[in-house]
């Protein structure tokens, strides 16, 4: 196997992979924050909250990732909003993968017993304060393992910024494809990916591991 | 004050009512000077000075005993954490176990935990303490526990309603007894006249039924 392409192309490579852990990095915080406030409003009794909630995560989840990330890039600037490509690929992959965080913080807060939800009410507790602290805590103990797939999913799904000239992974190998055999170009590129990957299933299963633990104990 | 009734009579529901846990679909309740009805009402304000024990105890499963305690007076009172565990231990070693406080719920038996709730509830120093059948769950050599608890408060002059069907607990503690069947009150009366002299009817069958065994 030929990896010469390295000795010219190494520090694209280099680039490409921390600019993907750093729009996978943002990306991550921010799906996870927008995934809670849409989950919250779709279970909410006040029913704009609810619609648009409803409406957030049937479109995101439903339309192809694509077509999102080429909206913001090249739709967004002819509206006068003209963002960096950086912020366009964090904040595409942030939104597209909090449709289906939603999903499963949902689902996590709906599961958590709702005597729960009343003891800490008629303690005094504000609504926002037993989410907070009451459920979902305990909510996202069990919804461990279906973020950890959108988390991996999401760092997979980094390698559209290649769509978009982002200087990511994916690009880099775009970019040596041109003068070199694509072969060892692209398992170089999958080897990276699994280079991210497999540690955040490892953390993920961890983490499960432990907060089960401490469920039982 | 003991609200007793046949299963599916409305006790629980009136006494969720109290704190606004049940919408009140019709008429006015007023507690502490606070219109429970009122849409206005402040029920954060309204429950701060309602303590509640539930059936199912409902203690917070991923903190532990001390946490589960200071979580209301911390969070809604404001009240310093350093303080508020002080009160916290103050109020577990009242209930009879100060030695669980840093375990988590499920390493405790049901009594314990129930118990727990009970020190959770009056942490929040309420006026008014609300018991929705709290030895319901529990096994038969825990019952006796929960409600030497409960005797101990009601003696200090806590003002509480309980739900129940400790018929024993009810004659000895209770300054009124309250009867419901089918979602009205047919008696409030004091628990001598209630058991020994009961008017109603339905209230002498209920009874008949129940002492019996």
């Amino acid at each position: 196997m030929d990896f010469s392409f390295l000795d010219v192309y190494k520090d694209s490579f280099i680039h490409g992979f921390v600019t993907t852990i750093e729009v996978s990095v943002v990306a991550l915080i921010l799906s996870l924050i927008l995934g809670v406030i849409i989950a919250i409003f779709r279970i909410s009794r006040v029913k704009p909250l609810e619609w648009f909630g409803t409406a957030y995560v049937e479109f995101f989840r439903n339309t192809p990732l694509v077509i999102q990330i080429f909206f913001f890039y090249f739709g967004l600037p002819s509206l006068g909003i003209d963002l960096s490509k950086f912020m366009v690929a964090s904040l595409g992959l942030a939104i597209y993968t909090s449709s289906f965080i939603a999903e499963a913080v949902r689902a996590g807060i709906q599961s958590v017993n709702k005597g729960q939800m009343e003891a800490a009410r008629s303690s005094g507790l504000n609504y926002i304060q037993t989410m907070w602290h009451v459920i979902l805590p305990q909510a996202f103990k069990i919804i461990v393992p279906p973020l950890g797939n959108q988390f991996i999913n999401l760092v997979k799904n980094s390698s559209i910024l290649a769509l978009i000239a982002g200087g990511d992974i994916m690009y880099a190998a775009d970019e040596a494809a041109v003068d070199y055999d694509v072969i060892p170009i692209y398992i170089f590129v999958a080897g990276l990916y699994l280079l991210l990957t497999i540690p955040l299933s490892l953390a993920v299963n961890f983490i499960e591991r432990r907060w089960a633990k401490q469920g039982s104990r | 004050m003991v609200i007793l009734g046949p299963s599916g009579s409305g006790k629980s529901t009136l006494l969720r009512c109290i704190n606004h846990l049940e919408a009140i679909s019709d008429g006015e309740l007023s507690v502490n000077g606070f219109k429970v009805n009122d849409k206005k009402t402040d029920l954060n304000k309204l429950r701060q000075e309602i303590g509640m024990v539930f059936q199912h105890f409902n203690l917070y499963p991923h903190k532990t005993v001390l946490d589960n305690i200071t979580l209301a007076p911390t969070r809604v009172r404001q009240i310093g954490k350093k303080e508020a565990e002080k009160t916290a231990m103050q109020y577990l070693t009242k209930v009879g176990i100060p030695e669980k406080a840093t375990s988590y719920p499920s390493q405790l038996s049901g009594g314990q935990q129930q118990r727990v709730a009970i020190a959770r509830g009056l942490a929040m120093k309420p006026k008014i303490m609300l018991f929705d059948e709290p030895t319901s769950a529990l096994d038969p050599e825990m019952i006796g526990e929960v409600l030497d608890v409960m005797r101990d408060l009601a003696k200090e002059g806590m003002t509480m309603v309980v739900v129940t069907h400790e018929m024993g607990f009810a004659r000895e503690v209770a300054d009124r007894v309250i009867f419901m069947d089918e979602g009205k009150i047919l008696e409030m009366t004091k628990p001598s006249d209630f058991f020994e002299n009961p008017k109603n009817e339905r209230t002498k069958q209920f009874l008949s039924r129940i002492l019996k065994h």
